[in-house]
Parts: structure tokens; sequence; C-alpha cells
């Protein structure tokens, strides 16, 4: 056998599709650097509406028909007030719509959440704003809202002086029943990141991300728990049965000798499961690698990890951009997402979009890879995919995070 | 050990897929007599839209490369296989080739191709090609054979079926058939052969290749719809026969798995392919199985059923095992399967 040194194939980055279809893409008029909030209203007219978050300013949120998947149609694209602050999450939840705002600075306004009704998508309505600002808080960072009553959120306060100035956001839940008049009701975190408290502030991970909250999933399979990923802290699952008090279940840690970052926890009830992924924050592989964990949760207070989600080696990778995990689908508890506890979608910014088959968990397979060309104008000079949302059709939604906006693709696998 | 992670999702035989090969990487195998026109079929194709991200590999006999010079600027990535007859000596070369393939994919010095198109030599048994994708300890985790191609060409192939039998094999295993060089003679001769070859493989649709150039769907289509028209049993003089066991009712997977347990423990060596659906007790979608001899692919549930089929069939294509006997022995196993203990 001999295999040809002449290959026409460069051994360089590619792009590459292989067992998705794409079906659209859409560049959100020219504003497609998108951030992780992506979420599906069924409108009251019938249309399907996707909407977006934006990585940065300008644009506030955008909201896309995806009624057929092979023609979006922007039909709302709105501003935020000004350039320090971005609104990099949001999640819908029937009519109603909640946008995390987060400032580039302490003490500027607005940080905290607003509220929407988007009963008509073209004309979002204010309905409340929930203020998180503060001399030591850039407001809110991600939120999850999927039963109408509470708002969870990796926020900042008025009142929470941190022994370090990175661990400013910690987990929040706002009841928000009424929604003209939302109102917190408990918070939790990691103990030592608070001035005050009786524990010694954590010790510092070399890339110093900070100790404090990202995404913070709730599902009603166990509503008393909140699945909360802490950066540099790991990954907790708290107890919320009581929401004015939160208390740690577990905590699960892969850094060191990783490099922090911890970002989303997804629990797999059925499957005794959980999902942990870590978010790439450097450029040039700097901190590879960033992996999607799988852990044994059958014993929630003893979590085991059994495998990662395998990711070609990194070379290739390392010489633009971003290249490791960031989010992944993550079963949002609503009847427009699609529910599986056997395939795993996560982005990879310049590895683009991944699935992966874990029916044998210990054993987690590559089953799709979508990293399309990059997009005029990509500053990195390939794709930066950064979010994934897949609705109850199992039509795929993804986002680059500089300018290519929205593809919108089928699984085929 | 994986019954520690229970899914609803999933059922005895693991995720429903949505089609038979899952995830992976798709094959064709073109087969076809010494100077059928495989190589300038291949060329087209790798030209076309449809032929981009294909790693091809080549099986040739005797002189060393020169289908392989032919090949190497339109294909993604080409691996020669020198020496010999991928029937015979080659099966573990080709066995290293395709394992390399998915090494260097995973190591990033290969792009993630699309599918893999392997050109055997024109005196290529596909049998024992085929026998290289079926177990899971194979090749068949990562990679699945869609289409199993033979080409025949107008001017020489009349001949060539008759003298060799491994031209007759080719066509008796292949799941599609195309007739090239149908522009150098006249139209009752492409007549004729078409004639012998639905002679030899009515399952097979025919394409006519025109100076060498064939739809690229053609190629990579999985041929799953055209085998469900399949026709009644068909004999030939090399003692192979083919034909559909079908199933009118559910059946339970363990009668089937000891019913081909049987056949293979006692005729394993002829059974030379050996596909279908099934509709197995309890189960949702079809169950695809397939053997190639002693081997067996893992078997895999399809999501659906196609459209109005929910109805088990198998066909075989055998050495010297008659369709009356296979039925018989699968009429036998199930009546002692429904005796209560």
């Amino acid at each position: 056998m001999a295999a040809t040194d002449q290959s026409p194939i460069s051994k360089g980055y590619q792009p590459v599709t292989w067992n998705f279809k794409l079906l659209a893409n859409d560049m959100l008029a020219g504003f497609g650097g998108m951030g992780e909030g992506m979420s599906v209203q069924i409108a009251p007219d019938g249309r399907r509406i996707i909407w977006l978050a934006h990585e940065s300013a300008p644009k506030n949120f955008t909201a896309v028909d995806v009624s057929d998947p092979r023609k979006p149609k922007v039909v709302c694209q709105t501003d935020l007030p000004h350039a320090d602050m971005r609104s990099n999450s949001l999640e819908t939840c029937g009519n109603m719509m909640a946008v995390a705002y987060q400032t580039s600075k302490k003490d500027l306004q607005p940080a905290g959440f607003e509220l929407f009704d988007i009963s008509k998508p073209e004309n979002p309505k204010s309905i409340s704003f929930f203020d998180c600002s503060g001399p030591t808080s850039r407001g809110v960072h991600q939120l999850w809202f999927c039963d109408g009553e509470y708002v969870h959120c990796a926020s900042g306060s008025r009142d929470f002086i941190p022994t370090n100035p990175s661990d400013d956001q910690f987990y929040r839940c706002v009841d928000v029943r009424n929604p003209a008049k939302p109102v917190e009701v408990g918070r939790w975190w990691m103990p030592g990141t608070r001035q005050g408290d009786n524990v010694r502030p954590p010790s510092r991970h070399p890339l110093d991300k900070g100790f404090r909250a990202h995404n913070t999933n709730v599902y009603p399979q166990r509503g008393d728990r909140c699945y909360l990923g802490y950066i540099d802290g790991g990954m907790f699952v708290l107890d919320i049965s009581d929401k004015a008090n939160p208390k740690k279940v577990s905590q699960w840690t892969n850094s060191p000798p990783y490099t922090g970052f911890m970002h989303t926890v997804v629990p797999l009830f059925d499957r005794g499961l959980m999902l942990v992924t870590d978010e790439s924050t450097e450029n040039n592989c700097k901190d590879w690698p960033k992996l999607i964990w799988v852990l044994d949760a059958r014993e929630e207070s003893n979590l085991v990890p059994i495998a990662t989600c395998p990711l070609p080696d990194h070379a290739i990778y390392a010489k633009a951009g971003r290249f490791g995990a960031h989010n992944i689908h993550e079963n949002v508890p609503l009847p427009t997402a699609w529910h599986s506890d056997q395939i795993v979608l996560g982005t990879f910014f310049n590895g683009g979009l991944r699935a992966y088959d874990i029916s044998n968990p210990y054993q987690p397979k590559e089953v799709g890879v979508f990293m399309p060309p990059a997009p005029p104008g990509a500053p990195t000079g390939t794709i930066q995919m950064n979010d994934v949302f897949v609705d109850e059709r199992a039509i795929v939604y993804t986002v680059d995070r500089h300018i290519g906006g929205l593809y919108i693709l089928e699984m085929d696998f | 050990m994986l019954d520690l992670f229970p899914s609803r999702e999933a059922g005895p035989f693991g995720r429903r897929l949505k089609r038979e090969r899952g995830a992976r990487i798709p094959v064709t195998v073109v087969t076809g007599f010494l100077g059928a026109g495989k190589t300038t079929l291949l060329r087209h194709f790798l030209a076309s839209p449809e032929g981009q991200g294909t790693a091809v590999i080549i099986n040739e006999f005797g002189a060393v490369g020169i289908d392989d010079a032919l090949i190497r600027d339109s294909a993604d990535e080409t691996v020669l296989l020198g020496n010999g007859c991928l029937c015979c000596i080659m099966r573990t070369d080709l066995q290293v080739a395709l394992r390399r393939l998915v090494f260097d994919r995973e190591r990033g010095t290969v792009p993630p191709f699309a599918r893999v198109v392997i050109e055997t030599s024109g005196l290529a048994d596909p049998g024992p090609i085929l026998q290289t994708f079926s177990t899971d300890r194979a090749l068949g985790g990562e990679f699945h054979i869609d289409v199993v191609l033979a080409v025949v060409d107008a001017v020489n192939g009349e001949a060539a079926l008759e003298e060799a039998a491994e031209a007759r094999k080719q066509v008796i295993f292949a799941d599609r058939l195309v007739i090239s060089k149908s522009d150098l003679v006249e139209p009752a001769t492409v007549e004729q052969l078409t004639h012998r070859l639905q002679q030899l493989n009515p399952r097979a649709t025919i394409d006519i290749a025109v100076s060498g150039v064939l739809d690229p769907h053609r190629i990579i289509e999985p041929v799953a719809d055209e085998r469900s028209g399949f026709v009644a049993e068909a004999a030939h003089s090399d003692g192979i026969a083919s034909f559909v066991i079908e199933m009118a009712e559910p059946i339970e997977w363990l009668t089937f798995a000891r019913a081909m347990e049987t056949l293979i423990a006692l005729r394993g060596s002829d059974l030379l392919r050996v596909k279908g659906f099934l509709d197995v007790l309890g189960s949702r979608g079809p169950i695809v199985v397939q053997y190639v001899q002693h081997l067996a692919h893992a078997p895999v549930e399809l999501e659906s059923w196609p459209a109005g089929e929910r109805r088990g069939r198998v066909v075989f294509i055998t050495r010297n095992v008659l369709e009356r006997q296979v039925r018989d022995l699968f009429v036998a196993v199930q009546a002692l399967a429904k005796v209560e203990p």
C-alpha cells in the first residue's frame, strides 16, 4: 500500500460538512455576530420565530421567522442604548422574553434583565426592567427562563462586594410571576467569593477568568435543582427546593490541571448522566483542550467523569481564533425544543458545529460536523461557531460569533 | 454495562437511525471486468460537485499505478493498493488503508472526507470485499457500503460474462449495473446485453453511461428503495441463486437469529450476501440485517418504515442453497420457538 504524499488536500484547516444538510444561512442584515441566546416561539399568528441574542453592540436582539427553515426572514432587529453593553443571552417562554444586559464596566446602566411581550414579533414591548447594577456589578451575563415564573441568572448586584473583582456574578433567582414587578427570591455564591465570607477566597487559576456563575439551568424533572456552571469554580448542583436558601449538593471541577471556564451543565435525567462543557476563551488554542465532559451522575453527590466528546488534534485549528467547546443544545424544557439523551450537539468556534452519539456514554462518537467556509469579512478568517439550538422538528440552528449570522441545518445521521 | 444508563429513546438495537448507514461513512464499491471503463466513470464523478470530499481507494492488479495516476488529480485522497487483487491477498491491505484514512482524519491530517469510493481490480470477487465491512471489529463501525456498482462494457461485456466467473459474480453482487461504451456498438447489442444482465441480476437497475458520464447520484445514492422491488428467484450457471424471503407476520428477534445461526453453521460459506428489513416484535422501526458468509453486520433499527411497507423481507444470494430450503428452515425454527415449555 502506498498513500500519496502529494494529496490535493492541504494539510491545513478546511471547511467541511459531514452528516448535516445546510438549509439556509442568513447574515441577519449585516449584523451576524451572535451571542449565546437562542429561543423558539410559536407566535399567536402561528409563525415560528427564533429569537437570537447578539454577541455585542450595537444590536440587542434579532427575531427571524423560520416557519420555512429554507427561507428565514428577519422580522425584528433592535438596538442597544449604547456601545458599552451587550445582551448576550435571552430566553422566551410563550409570548414573554427575558433579555440579559451586561455592561462592559462596573456601575454602568442598564445592567440587569428586561422582560418583553413578544406577542407581536415585529414589535416587542418592554414589560419591565430588573436592575442589577452597582459599583461592583456588570449586571447579567446569562439567564434561564422556561417556566414563565422564575428567571434564574448569572448576575451581579449592588449589595454584593466580591473578594476579587472578577468574581462579580453569582446565581440569582428572580420571581417574575408578576412580570411588571420582578422580585429576587434567592441567591447563592461560591463560598469565599464575597467579602465577609468566613471561607478563604479560592486560589486563582493561571488564566484567571473569575469564580462566577455562567449557565443556571433548571428543569421540571428536578425543579428543586439548579445545574450551575461556575467558570473557574467548576460546576455545582444546587438544592433550590427552598428558593430563598439554595444549598450546595455537589461540585465537580476539572481545574487544575485544566484551565477553568466551566460553562454549561445539562442533566440527562432518564440516564443518570450529565453533560458539562468548558468554554474556550483564548485564541490559538492557548487554553487547549476545552471539552464536553460526560459525567456519571447516578449519585448526584458524587459526580464521576467517564468520558469526553472527542475532538480532532488541535494543530490545524490553532492558527485562527478560538477552537474548543462552548455551548451545547440544552434540552430546554419547552415544547418548541428538541430533546435527546442520545445525541449531543455542541459549538466549537473554528471547529464548527459537531454532533456526538452518546448511546454508549463511555465512548462518545462523532457523527456529524458542520464547518462552513469563513463568512465574508470574518476577522479570524474562519467560522467561530458560538451557539446551537434544535427545535422540536429537529431543525438545527447555529450561529457565528463574529459575522456569519444564522445557519439552519438538518441532521443527517 | 450500558444497562447502567438506559434511555427511553433507544430500542434493543440501540439508537434508532434515520437510515441504515447512520453516521457511518458511505462507501461505493465499483467493480467491473478489466477495461470496462471504471476509471473513466470515476474521473467524471470526481469532477462533479457530488464528487467533492471523496477519498478513493484503487486496487491495481499487475502494473503499478496507471489508474491511480489518472485519478489522483481529482480525488481528495487517493490510496493505491498495488500488490495484487483486492479480493484475495489484499483484503488486509484494504482494511489497513481504510483504518489509516480514519486515523488520519482523527489526527486532522486528512479532512473529514464525506465518502469513500473503492475501485476494485477487474479480477476482483466482490464477496470478500463486502466481508471487510461486516463487523464492528472489521470496519463496520466506521464505514457502510451504500452501493455496489458493476460496470459492464457494451463491446466486450458479453464475452467476459461468458468466459469469466468473476465477471458474472460482479454482476450478481451488484446493486446497480452500468453499461459503458454503448456509443461504440449498435443499439441491438446494448439491448442484448441488458437482457443478459437482467437475467443474471434481476434486482439491480441498469444505467447507461454515455461517454463515461453517469448521473453522479447513481454512484452514491443508497439502493434500499430499489431492492424493495425485488423479483423472484434467479438461478445462475455457477450455482448461485438469489431470492427473497418475505415475512407477513412480525418475528421474534431470537427466532430469526437462531435460524440464521443454523444456516450459517451449516452453509455459511455459501451465503454470499443476505440483506433485508425485519419486522421484529416489540420494535417500532424496521431492523436492518445483513450477512456476508459467516459474518453478520450489527443489526440496526431505523426510525420508520418506508411508506406503507411494514413487512419483513430478506434478500438472499446463495451458492447451491435453495429458496425452499431456507424457507423450510425458517418455518421449522418458528414452529419450534412457538412451543411453550
